[in-house]
């Protein structure tokens, strides 16, 4: 995506709560039951749209048939990737601000210039909805992603992009730990103990009925 | 899997069934902790809300950060994970078939 298309998928993730679509279709026995149109603040393709609400508000429903039909609409799975991953961004720093009380950052202005659309040689259909790529696929230039971890999945999640693997280590691992260090549990990084964070992290993903 | 791991180093028998009841398993502060999460994330309407200068008062300014750093990731991994249709490792999911029972995933 364009900076300018990145920065609007931020916006439409910040404003996607206030979705009275979302709020119908949450409240539905099956979202696909309620019909409509999301309330949208950017002009963004409805497609981006449509993952964007769906992702923020109600991840746990999120199925492979829904996958493939915003895929079909014809979505490249790389853009799928990066809106993903932009909201995982905003995602990580709205809630973190939030909780302490402090005012969300402003969106930056977009820089020009063109995205460079590569998509991994190596990637494969394997074991995510998406096209991952395994450590043994790596190529020149792309070999530092799973650098000092062990290619969990969830960074996996997001090699169809390369640098989207980069920007949520870099996130994750101010935000929790380093890779290395999560099973380091002679030592504790943090003020709050391995534990504590572990129960936390849990508690949030039970609470998000996330498997994963 | 990891708090288990925690545990297991700390020689503490975490009670990972009390991670969906919200008593905090044996781990300190872990009910403060559970109430503060779900305070954060709108959940449990019926407890009580934790405020901030609650966990300030227990457990320092330094951990109010960290806890909300944690939060804050996991609301995103979750959302990845989902989007994404991302398994468990297969190294956490033989570790986990009785865990995943346990707390009734």
């Amino acid at each position: 995506m364009t900076g300018a298309e990145r920065i609007a998928v931020a916006r439409e993730t910040r404003h996607a709560p206030d979705c009275r679509l979302c709020q119908r279709q949450n409240a539905a026995l099956s979202p696909s039951a309620v019909e409509g149109t999301h309330d949208s603040v950017t002009d963004i393709p409805a497609a981006y749209v449509e993952i964007i609400h769906r992702v923020t508000n109600d991840p746990t429903r999120l199925s492979k048939f829904w996958f493939e039909g915003v895929i079909a609409s014809g979505l490249a799975e790389t853009v799928y990737v990066e809106i993903v991953a932009v909201i995982g961004i905003v995602h990580s720093v709205d809630v973190f601000c939030r909780t302490l009380d402090i005012p969300a950052p402003a969106l930056p202005a977009p820089v020009s210039g063109q995205p460079t659309r590569i998509r991994p040689v190596g990637a494969k259909h394997l074991d995510h909805l998406v096209a991952t790529l395994v450590p043994e696929d790596l190529t020149l230039g792309d070999t530092d992603i799973y650098a000092d971890s062990n290619a969990a999945n969830i960074y996996r999640a997001l090699s169809l992009v390369p640098d989207e693997v980069r920007t949520f280590r870099d996130l994750d691992d101010h935000l929790y730990l380093p890779a290395n260090d999560i099973f380091d549990l002679e030592t504790d990084y943090r003020a709050i103990s391995h534990a504590q964070i572990e129960l936390i992290a849990g508690r949030v993903s039970a609470n998000n009925h996330c498997l994963y | 899997m990891l708090l288990r791991a925690s545990g297991e180093h700390d020689n503490v028998d975490y009670d990972l069934a009390d991670l969906k009841d919200g008593t905090g398993g044996g781990v300190e502060d872990g009910e403060l902790l559970i109430r503060f999460v779900d305070t954060v994330m709108n959940l449990n309407a019926d407890a009580p809300a934790v405020d901030k200068a609650e966990i300030r008062d227990v457990l320092g300014e330094a951990a109010l950060v960290d806890i909300a750093a944690v939060i804050a990731t996991f609301e995103a991994t979750d959302r990845i994970a989902d989007a994404k249709g991302t398994p468990l490792e297969d190294y956490k999911e033989a570790a986990t078939v009785a865990l995943r029972k346990e707390i009734g995933f």
